[in-house]
Formats: structure tokens, sequence, C-alpha cells
């Protein structure tokens, strides 16, 4: 359980005693970032694969790399989200999602993004639900559609909520009926940053999507960093942090550990790559071979990026003015040169 | 030599901006446009991953400069140079006002009821403008099982008008949907146990009044009338009003179409094909400009 009232020491440790540290077979874990193409912890995913960790709870607003990667070999159980996909325009929806679903080998609760994100608010905040104008008369709150209700999950894990939702009219402004949201609380929070130090403070650059929340929503936090740096230096400027060191337990360096998504200023989201990952996913030979081939034939995470190579790498580095590539090419012709965007030289400031 | 993107912007205002013929342009250049034109300089936009995206940076280059684009994973105001291929991707965050999160996003913009215009995509919409993203089928076995909501439900019910695009077949265009993940003008109301207008099922609250207002499809333009029903507005050129009634399985309203829906100019294809997915990441290939319009960009 969360250890209130006190604060946490942090340690640095590798991808593999992280994972077998505090990832746990049937915990209830979420991931940061966003989608597959924003600071995805890949490698932690990738990791989890290899120690065969199973029967997982995630809890989270979208799929990503990270539940691509534990969907492709089956150790998700539960999937409480609001957007099954994970690629976006390298590809929507994770079909062998949608094929172990439709198998029966999974439970899927949905609900929305915004839903999601109050939920993963209140649990942030220490709030046991919190008031949303979710969508009166959508299928999400329809009575009978709660899966985990259902499935006779409600109610025994004390971090499962009793309900999946509850209706009321404000009591204080009269302002209509409103959706009470059970907060999201998780055993583990797996984030990926651009810098932490040897404490814990961490910081990111880009957007935060809702990488805090899910520390402050977790028992134990695991952030990953493409540098570990020392602690000292992030003090000079406190106002770039996002993550006081006090609520993190673990700290893994892992260069290129977000690849194939994006880390803002470090490098860019490999979206061919990602395409692979999707046609591979379209039938269960070619998705066993791509994660032998991917995740269980290399024996370090060094060795993946070294099977990926050095041109795509160079390609991917991010450019240190705009924090993306101009030279990986993402669709059929290479991204222009630009200086001003045109939005802003025609309305200016 | 290949034209520099400064020396391009130059020529925007050279371009014509009167209607492309049939053949210099295709229906995704058409559609993109489309949404374009939903979005007005005073608006505060919050649109999803895909056309909808594009055709707002679209506008917010061309008819509406002033428009704050606002994308999901906590961007206020980008100012795009590159096509984003996620409401995440850094691209969207170049120039911003503010870079947040989903709570930004979510409660302080969305809830908090800032936004003017939703703009989003889904797989089957109702009569009145209710919008399937999540299964066909039965819910628990689903013959088909789709990515579920996302942001639609939010965006789709928080923003004052809604627009959606969606391919036009005659099993996405229903009389009622199988399941409702983003309620249109009517709903069900799970209390009451029946079908009702959205004004009344959230009454009291500060979106009663907000919903869909606009339809673009691969083949018309359509608008919501006082009862909250579609109608269809304009036809795409190529096709006729009896081929969209086809591929529709309602007993649509047809009778305050308009004409033809207007094609789009030069000056706004240029900007489309130049400037916003100069990449062709989004549009299938780059279409030729017509030797008139070539000469311009020449010099």
């Amino acid at each position: 359980m969360l250890k209130r009232g006190a604060t946490k020491k942090a340690r640095v440790m590798s991808l593999e005693e992280a994972v077998k540290t505090f990832i746990k077979d049937g915990c209830m874990i979420g991931f940061g970032g966003f989608t597959g193409f924003n600071r995805n912890p890949t490698a932690v995913a990738w990791e989890m694969v290899r120690q065969g960790v199973k029967d997982l709870h995630v809890m989270d607003r979208h799929g990503s790399v990270c539940t691509w990667m534990l969907n492709a070999v089956g150790a998700i159980k539960i999937y409480e989200t609001d957007w099954m996909g994970w690629g976006e325009m390298a590809g929507k929806l994770d079909v062998n999602l949608e094929r172990n679903y439709k198998a029966g080998k999974m439970i899927l609760e949905d609900y929305s993004h915004g839903a999601m994100a109050m939920r993963f608010l209140a649990g942030a905040i220490g709030a046991p639900f919190i008031p949303y104008y979710a969508p009166l008369g959508s299928d999400l709150y329809n009575p009978k559609y709660d899966a985990l209700g259902r499935a006779g999950l409600r109610g025994k894990n004390p971090k499962i909520p009793k309900l999946k939702f509850q209706e009321m009219a404000d009591p204080f402004f009269g302002a209509g009926n409103v959706m009470l949201l059970p907060a999201a609380r998780l055993d583990v929070a797996v984030i990926h940053v651009a810098q932490c130090g040897e404490k814990g403070t961490a910081r990111w650059r880009g957007i935060g999507t809702i990488d805090k929340e899910i520390c402050f929503a977790a028992d134990k936090v695991i952030v990953v960093c493409e540098e570990l740096v020392p602690e000292a230096e992030l003090r000079k400027n406190p106002e770039n942090n996002q993550i006081p060191y006090f609520v993190v337990d673990a700290i893994v360096e892992c260069p290129w550990g977000g690849y194939p998504s994006s880390v803002p200023f470090y490098y860019d989201y490999d979206a061919p790559f990602m395409r692979v990952m999707d046609v591979a996913s379209r039938n269960t030979e070619d998705l066993k071979k791509w994660v032998d081939d991917w995740v269980r034939g290399p024996k370090t995470w060094e060795e993946v990026m070294t099977k990926v190579g050095a041109k795509r790498l160079l390609d991917l580095k991010a450019d240190s003015v705009t924090g993306y590539s101009t030279r990986i090419m993402r669709g059929k012709k290479p991204a222009p040169r630009m200086k001003m965007p045109l939005s802003v030289a025609r309305s200016g400031y | 030599m290949a034209k520099t993107s400064e020396e391009l912007m130059a020529l925007i205002d050279k371009i014509p901006d009167e209607p492309a013929k049939s053949g210099e342009f295709i229906l995704p250049e058409l559609m993109a446009i489309q949404i374009a034109h939903q979005v007005r300089n005073d608006d505060i936009v919050f649109a999803g991953t895909g056309l909808p995206m594009v055709g707002i940076m679209t506008a917010n280059m061309l008819n509406a400069p002033n428009a704050l684009l606002i994308y999901e994973a906590g961007i206020c105001d980008g100012k795009t140079m590159h096509v984003p291929m996620s409401v995440c991707d850094q691209r969207a965050a170049n120039m911003s006002s503010s870079l947040g999160g989903l709570v930004d996003t979510f409660g302080f913009f969305l809830q908090q009821g800032f936004v003017s215009l939703g703009f989003l995509g889904g797989a089957a919409i109702d009569k009145y403008g209710g919008v399937n993203v999540t299964s066909i089928g039965d819910y628990w076995s689903p013959a088909h099982r789709f990515t579920g909501s996302g942001g639609n439900s939010d965006i789709g019910t928080l923003s004052k008008r809604v627009a959606y695009i969606i391919l036009q077949e005659k099993r996405r265009f229903l009389e009622r949907n199988e399941y409702t993940t983003t309620p249109g003008w009517w709903c069900w109301d799970f209390k009451k146990n029946e079908w009702r207008p959205k004004k009344e099922v959230w009454k009291g609250t500060p979106y009663a009044d907000s919903g869909p207002v606009a339809v673009v499809t691969n083949m018309g333009v359509y608008k919501f009338d006082d009862k909250g029903e579609i109608f269809l507005e304009t036809f795409h050129p190529g096709v006729t009003v009896e081929q969209i009634k086809e591929n529709c399985g309602f007993d649509l309203n047809v009778k305050n179409v308009k004409g033809e829906t207007k094609p789009p100019t030069y000056r706004e294809l240029f900007v489309l094909r130049e400037f916003v997915d100069a990449e062709l990441i989004f549009l299938p290939q780059k279409v030729e400009y017509p030797a008139s319009i070539q000469k311009i960009i020449n010099g």
C-alpha cells in the first residue's frame, strides 16, 4: 500500500531489477506518455515480456507501444481504459487486442479519455471520486455495461471500485446531473522522462499528458530516464521539474528506452517501425515472429537499439530547436525546412 | 530548383482563390477543405487525429488564422510547421501558448466550457448525430471491436458545436446506433429508460444546447435541423442525391439541399499541399496543378 506521511528513498537500478522488484503478476499498472507516439516506457514493457509477467490489470487512458507488446504475449487480463488503439496514424487499432478480446481472453472496461484523466486526477489528489460531466446518454454509462461488475471483480481487490460510476444531481449549484467517477489507483506507475536526478527528481520536455497524475495515484513509481544527471543540476531550475523525488521508488537510466515512441528533444518516433508492428499483429504467426525477433532475441535493450541500426537512429535524432526530427521520412516526401509556421506568418502575434 | 517554404509562402496571395475544376483535386482534399470551412476565426477548436486535424490546421493557415487549436495531449494553440501524426506529436506543440496534460485539455479547457468547436471522426452515426466508435454487434461479443471513445464522447458533448467526418456507407448511417459512444441530439435516458431529446436529458447542465452541427462525408455535407435531425445540405461533385440516399440506412431528409459542395479553391489546395501535408502522410498523392497555377508557382 501507499505509504503516506513519509518520503520514499528512490534507488537507481537496472531495468531487470526494477521490473523484478516492483512489477508482479496480476498487479494494477499504468504507463506514462501518450499513445504510441510520446514518451512510452517501452523498455520496461519489453523487460516485462522477457520476465514473463502475466495477468496484468492495466489501467490507462489508451494503448501504447507498451500495451501493444504486452498484448502480443497475452499478458493483459484486464484492460481498463478509454482507447484500445495504440499507433494512431501508424496503426490505429491494436489488431491483436481485438483478437484476444473477441476470443474471451481478456476483460475490457470502457471509459472516455476525459473520464480517465479525471479518475487519475482524483487518484493523485487522494480524493475517493470526482464529479465530471461525463456524457449522459452514452452507453459508457449504461448500467448494463459494467465489465468488471459482470466478471464479479468489484468489491474484492481494494483498488477496484465497488461501482463503475454513480450519477448524481448537482447538490450545490443545481446544474443538472453529473457523473461521479471513482479514483484510479495503481499498484505501479511507469513513466519515461528526459532527465532524472539520483534522488528521483524528474524532468521532461514537451507535453505532460498524465504522467504526474499516475505517479501520485500509484503505490510504486518507476522512472526511466534518457539521462541520469546530478540531482543538484536539476535543482538549479526547479520550475522545469515535474516529478518531486519523494514519490519515486526506482530510477532506471535507459537511453532510447522510449523507442519507437518519441522523447521530445532527444529523438522522434519511428512511424515506419510502428507500421511494421501493426502489419505483424495482423496474424498470430507474424506476431510471434516479431516478438521472437525484437523482444526475446536481443539480450539487452542496447542490442535492440543496435538492431534498429545507427542510420535510423541518426535520422530520428531530434533537432535541438524543434524537439523533433526533420530528417526522418514519415510519409512519401521529406519534411520541408521551415523557419516559421504559416499560421503565425499570416496572423502574427 | 525547388522553392523554399519561405518563397512558397510569399506566393499564397498570388494564387487565385477560385474554385478548382473537376480532376484538379482529389476527394480527401475536398473533405479537408470542407472541415476547414467549419472553423471560424474566433473558434477554440479541439480536434481528433487524422483528417479533422489536417482540416483545422488548414483553416488556421487560411480562413481562421486566429482560431486557437487544442490538441488532446496537453497542447494549447499549437502552431505547426509539419503535420502531426498524433495529438501528442511534438510537431503540434510547436510555438504553443502553453503545454500541460489531459487535466488541462479536458478539464481547464473543455469541461470549463472554452471549446467552441469539436471536430471528430466516427465509425457510425445515427439520425440525430449520435456516434459509435466502440463496437458493432453485441457489446459483450462484438462482430467488430473498435478503439472505443478516446476523447470522442467528451469532446463531442462538451464542445459548443461539434462536427464529424465519417465514411458514408449504408451500415454507418443508421436510424439508431448499436452502441452510442457519443450521444447526439436524441439519446437514451437510462434513468427513465426511454429515448429522449438531449436537451431534456442534459437539462440544467451547461452543455444542454451543445451538440452536432455538421457532418462531412465522402459524399456530401450535412447539417442538423431544429429537431436535431440530420439533413443533406450539399452533395460532392460527381455524386447524386440518389446515390447518397442509397448509402444511408434511414430515410434521409433531402428537402433542404442547396446544391453541389463548393470545390476547394486553388489557394486552399496550395496551402493544403505545400504547407499542411507536404510530406504526404494523410494525402495519398501529390496532385499536379493546372498549367496556369504551376506557372505562378514557377514564377
